[in-house]
């Protein structure tokens, strides 16, 4: 209807809005930091689950070595024999060793140690094995065989996962919610700050609409700019944080890699932003002419 | 084309500063406004642009009581209206050329069409060498030729001017009112506030005199000024 028109003047130096761009920056940057340490979360805890998912650990413990040992045969033979089970390993003493080794230190780990023999049991995706009646088939051969399927943890971690995604999803909403309060009051000062102007531009004709426009186009830049730079910002200190840790665990700790698939939907920060921005603007400058006479 | 019946006005509810004042304008005529400074010309023009809404009595113009209009019927109302403040009210970020084409630009046109009807008026004002200057750096009497030449630049159907020549030496106010007069001439409904008694003689156009909120009498020469209903009660 009403073309756009900017009659709105530069922003002077000691004006509120001049502000603007830096607190959305920062806005967002703080909402792309919370993004990415749940996205990251996420894929890792995902990863990290479908390496346990269809694996069940089978436990042999004894104080006699060789009776355990001798078990722990029989019931690989038992296990390869169950429907549904494709792959039955077990562990060997060295690979025992590493497993204890952070947990004991090593040079601790003594021939005379009571160390429990560990089968790793790969079951096939399709089929789905009872727990239950595996364990009371297993404990026919040695009562102390424990099974574990990791269901607890996996349960644990689910749970864990859950809690920090819905916490950085709260912190985006909040971030957002502070946004538009942001936005309501830098409108607000402009418009009062440009009061003469609005009523000049009634007097000659102007639609409310057309004064809206301005502030809407104004607010979008600022929110795109701000936007744009706490972006960069972000992308520069999760890459920062990710080499440091890179540099500091020497390849001891995995390194978490980037799902920048997923990442990509930060790409948009900037334009959500930016609309929320023009929205709110418009709303508020629309509600505050609608209040003039 | 404007008729004010039985109209008081005051601000945020202080007392009234213009009381009762009935009168009517016909299309195409020129009219001056006077009265002692304080009598309300300003706050009657102020009804006139849609500034300021009456706290009782009518308005009628354009063949509707504006008095009553919604707030989004006064901008097509207003863009049939040229204004020239008392403190010309100029967008100071703007410069000359930018303020006179503002109206235009609210109505919606755009391009070089405007800049060269904007400057061409500019040129008659005297200001061709003023055009890129902003309203800070010009004097009283520029500023209010900038004014005039905004409020005159859509060719309104009614053009209110407040003391549109306070500010210039004799010769540019003459200039100016023979500008008012051919815009009348052209069909334009004309009130001027002044305090100018020479001009007022010497253009001879009717005269609504204000004293202290109430429209005293009218005088005129020129014109047919049967059709003002002064300080009567009108009979409805
Ligand atoms: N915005 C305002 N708020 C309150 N009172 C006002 C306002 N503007 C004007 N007045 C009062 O209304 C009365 C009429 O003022 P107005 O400006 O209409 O006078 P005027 O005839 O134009 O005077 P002048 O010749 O000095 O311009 C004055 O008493 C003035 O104090
Ligand atoms: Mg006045």
């Amino acid at each position: 209807m009403s073309r756009s028109f900017n009659f709105l003047p530069t922003v002077k130096s000691g004006e509120a809005t001049r502000l603007l761009p830096w607190v959305m920056a920062i806005m967002v940057y703080l909402s792309a930091l919370a993004a990415t340490g749940s996205l990251l979360l996420h894929s890792g805890f995902d990863n990290w689950a479908s390496s346990l998912q269809g694996r069940i650990t089978v436990q042999i413990t004894g104080e006699d070595k060789d009776q355990i040992t001798a078990e722990s045969l029989e019931i690989q033979k038992a296990l390869r024999q169950t429907p549904g089970i494709e792959e039955v390993r077990i562990l060997s003493d060295q690979e025992l060793k590493t497993l204890l080794e952070p947990w004991l230190g090593s040079g601790n780990i003594t021939d005379d140690l009571p160390v429990p023999v560990m089968i790793d049991v790969q079951t096939s995706e399709e089929a789905y094995v009872n727990l239950d009646a595996l364990e009371s088939k297993l404990k026919q051969i040695s009562d102390n065989v424990y099974l574990d399927d990791h269901a607890k943890w996996l349960s644990h971690f689910y749970n864990l996962a859950y809690t920090v995604e819905y916490t950085a999803l709260g912190i985006l909403i909040m971030i957002l919610l502070a946004s538009v309060g942001i936005v309501i009051f830098g409108t607000k000062s402009s418009m009062s700050e440009h009061k003469n102007i609005i009523a000049i531009m009634h007097l000659m004709g102007a639609h409310d609409q057309m004064i809206a426009k301005a502030y809407q186009k104004r607010f979008m830049y600022y929110g795109l700019k701000g936007g744009l730079i706490g972006l960069l910002l972000s992308f520069i200190t999760v890459y920062g944080l990710l080499n440091l840790v890179q540099d500091l665990s020497g390849g001891l700790v995995e390194t978490p890699t980037l799902p920048y698939l997923k990442m990509s939907i930060l790409l948009f920060f900037p334009l959500l932003f930016a609309s929320l921005a023009m929205v709110t603007a418009r709303i508020t400058v629309m509600r505050e002419l609608g209040r003039m006479v | 084309m404007v008729e004010f019946r039985n109209v008081s006005m005051s601000y945020d509810k202080g007392h009234e500063v213009l009381n009762d004042i009935s009168f009517k304008l016909e299309p195409g005529s020129m009219h001056f406004l006077t009265g002692p400074s304080g009598a309300g010309k300003t706050s009657l023009l102020k009804l006139m642009y849609l500034a300021q809404r009456p706290s009782c009595g009518e308005i009628m113009m354009f063949g509707r009581d504006v008095a009553k209009a919604m707030r989004d019927e006064l901008p097509k109302l207003r863009r049939r209206i040229g204004v020239v403040f008392q403190d010309f009210r100029l967008l100071d970020h703007m410069t000359a050329v930018d303020n006179v084409a503002l109206p235009l630009r609210i109505a919606g046109g755009s391009g070089a069409q405007i800049n060269e009807h904007v400057e061409e008026l500019l040129r008659w004002v005297g200001l061709e060498d003023k055009m890129l200057s902003l309203p800070s750096t010009l004097s009283g009497g520029e500023k209010q030729r900038v004014a005039i030449a905004r409020a005159v630049i859509r060719r309104p159907d009614i053009l209110l001017a407040d003391e549109p020549t306070g500010n210039v030496d004799p010769e540019m106010a003459e200039r100016l009112m023979y500008l008012f007069v051919e815009l009348n001439k052209l069909g334009t409904t004309i009130v001027i506030a002044t305090h100018d008694s020479a001009l007022v003689k010497k253009v001879g156009a009717p005269r609504l005199h204000l004293v202290g909120g109430r429209l005293l009498h009218i005088e005129g020469n020129k014109k047919d000024i049967s059709d003002f209903n002064v300080g009567k009660e009108r009979d409805q």
